[in-house]
């Protein structure tokens, strides 16, 4: 069965491209069920920073091969330190993407046990991925000064 | 005197395995692999940031540079997705170009991949064909687009200008060119005995299991699915284009020798897909119509694109290369997330596929998966 049909809250924004906005206990049901109806393709796991509202968005991407279609799973969390449970067990790429948004957006997945250093070594600073993360801030403040000399 | 059993191993970030920086650790018990870790982050540039401090079109000469092999894929799957943001539809003959220029890309990343499996494994002769062959086609880029390795060519509303008058007579020569060689790599590459038997059922994707891992491209049909964007969501003039895909077990002049997705079938796919893009690249200098080859859009700077998603994905040489695109209707993006095949291919199947390994094949299997590392790390 193809999406729309699965799921009657989801929309077409464009041809072959699907939405569907749920909410976070409701993931693992919904990848489990667009993947036993041939959306077998794990696409990606994306990442957005909604800082006004306070939200991270969630989106969950999947590919069909038969119904040549993609759909995207969208949940809002907290950006205050809201977790979300790992989806790792439905594909196992999605390990990968969490390692990488627990990174660079500092958003935790309970039950992954991977989330090690992925990209950054020793990288001490707020997830780098983060709106309120200021480049050109932090080049200055840490390239561009002489730091001070303290006595040993 | 204890004995230790176990040997840790470095291949990379300098390694004809590893691809570009990046390395894998491995664990090797005797000459096999017992486990592999991906490490990445020596190339971390950090686009998808600076993306989204630039405006729309600034990011034009950005994109190219997550690819040094084939940047054309980033153009085109980027412009494609502001593209479908702006509801833009281009001008036919601009979708001929992007199709000749996607296709011009494959065939130079795949002389350099097929000559860097056979490099890793001791021939080679075949990585210097590959890389000298290569620049024909790169003289052939500098000649339209005036850049050799980033072309900066494909723009949002179509490419950015006329191919140059001789660029069909050009172009023409150099397949013919390649295509005389072809018979020679498989002298030197496909019909090698050492080869065959180096190559045949080492490094395995297994069939079951491909899809649910998210491989793509060249090593999922190797696997033996026919599947290809380029047919599956035809963009670019792909549509109009008569072309094979070629998988596995449907390997042409080339023996099945094994189950698929070994060394030597993803070699053998990507052999015939050279083949295939010269045919696409031929039909389509033929086919292609007069025309505007830019959509009159509105002065670049001024740009808003409407709020919303998309994501778009094209074919690249190492299989979906895609870009998420968030927009709130302003000059700027909010978010651009790329979808790398080597994200797959390099971690969770390499890490997956590795253990068992002779140690010796380690870097042809690495390498035969076609992994870039900038994809990942973007």
């Amino acid at each position: 069965m193809m999406a729309k049909e699965l799921f009657p809250e989801a929309q077409e924004i464009r041809k072959g491209r699907i939405r569907i906005e749920t909410q976070k206990d409701k993931v693992g049901e919904i990848i489990k069920k667009l993947k036993d109806n041939s959306y077998e393709h794990f696409v990606m796991l994306s990442c957005v920073d909604w800082i006004k509202e306070g939200k991270f968005e969630l989106v969950y991407q999947m590919w069909s091969y038969q119904y040549k279609e993609h759909v995207m799973i969208s949940i809002k969390i907290n950006r205050d330190g809201e977790s979300m449970l790992s989806m790792r067990h439905l594909f196992p790429q999605i390990e990968t993407y969490e390692r990488e948004i627990h990174e660079m957006f500092g958003v935790n997945f309970i039950g992954n046990p991977n989330l090690k250093e992925f990209i950054l070594e020793g990288w001490p600073h707020m997830p780098p991925m983060r709106k309120d993360f200021d480049t050109e801030k932090f080049v200055k403040d840490f390239y561009y000064k002489i730091p001070e000399v303290k006595e040993e | 005197m204890t004995i230790q059993k176990e040997f840790e191993l470095f291949i990379g970030p300098n390694h004809p395995g590893a691809t570009g920086n990046m390395s894998y650790h491995i664990w090797v018990e005797g000459d096999k692999v017992k486990k592999a870790e991906t490490r990445v982050g020596y190339l971390h540039r950090g686009f998808e940031k600076l993306m989204e401090k630039r405006i729309w079109m600034q990011n034009v000469p950005l994109v190219c540079r997550i690819c040094v092999p084939e940047p054309d894929v980033n153009e085109a799957s980027y412009s494609m997705a502001v593209e479908d943001l702006m509801g833009w539809e281009i001008p036919e003959r601009a979708k001929y170009i992007r199709t000749i220029i996607l296709e011009m890309a494959r065939i130079s990343a795949h002389l350099l991949t097929v000559g860097g499996i056979a490099a890793s494994l001791g021939i080679y002769t075949a990585a210097q064909w590959g890389i000298g062959d290569r620049d024909y086609l790169l003289d052939v880029f500098e000649q339209i687009t005036g850049g050799r390795v980033y072309h900066i060519y494909i723009w949002p509303g179509g490419v950015r200008w006329d191919l140059p008058k001789n660029t069909k007579e050009l172009l023409t020569k150099v397949l013919d060119y390649l295509e005389s060689r072809l018979p020679l790599y498989d002298d030197l590459i496909m019909n090698n005995k050492v080869f065959v038997r180096r190559a045949a059922d080492v490094g395995v994707v297994p069939k079951d299991k491909a899809v649910e891992w998210g491989v793509t491209g060249p090593n999922l049909r190797a696997a033996g699915y026919e599947y290809d964007v380029r047919k599956l969501e035809p963009y670019a003039a792909y549509d109009k284009i008569d072309f094979e895909i070629p998988h596995y077990p449907k390997l042409g002049e080339y023996e099945v020798l094994s189950e698929g997705s070994d060394i030597y079938t993803r070699t053998a796919i990507r052999m015939l897909e050279i083949q295939q893009s010269i045919k696409i690249i031929r039909q389509a200098l033929k086919d292609m119509p007069e025309g505007d080859v830019l959509l009159k859009h509105p002065q670049w700077f001024a740009w808003k694109v409407p709020a919303g998603y998309a994501y778009s994905h094209v074919e690249s040489s190492k299989g979906e290369f895609g870009y998420f695109v968030v927009s709130d209707g302003e000059k700027k993006p909010v978010r651009v997330h790329v979808r790398g095949p080597s994200y797959t291919h390099g971690i969770n199947v390499m890490e997956t596929i590795a253990p068992g390994l002779n140690v010796a094949d380690f870097a042809p299997t690495a390498i035969s998966l076609d992994v870039c590392p900038p994809d990942i790390e973007r």
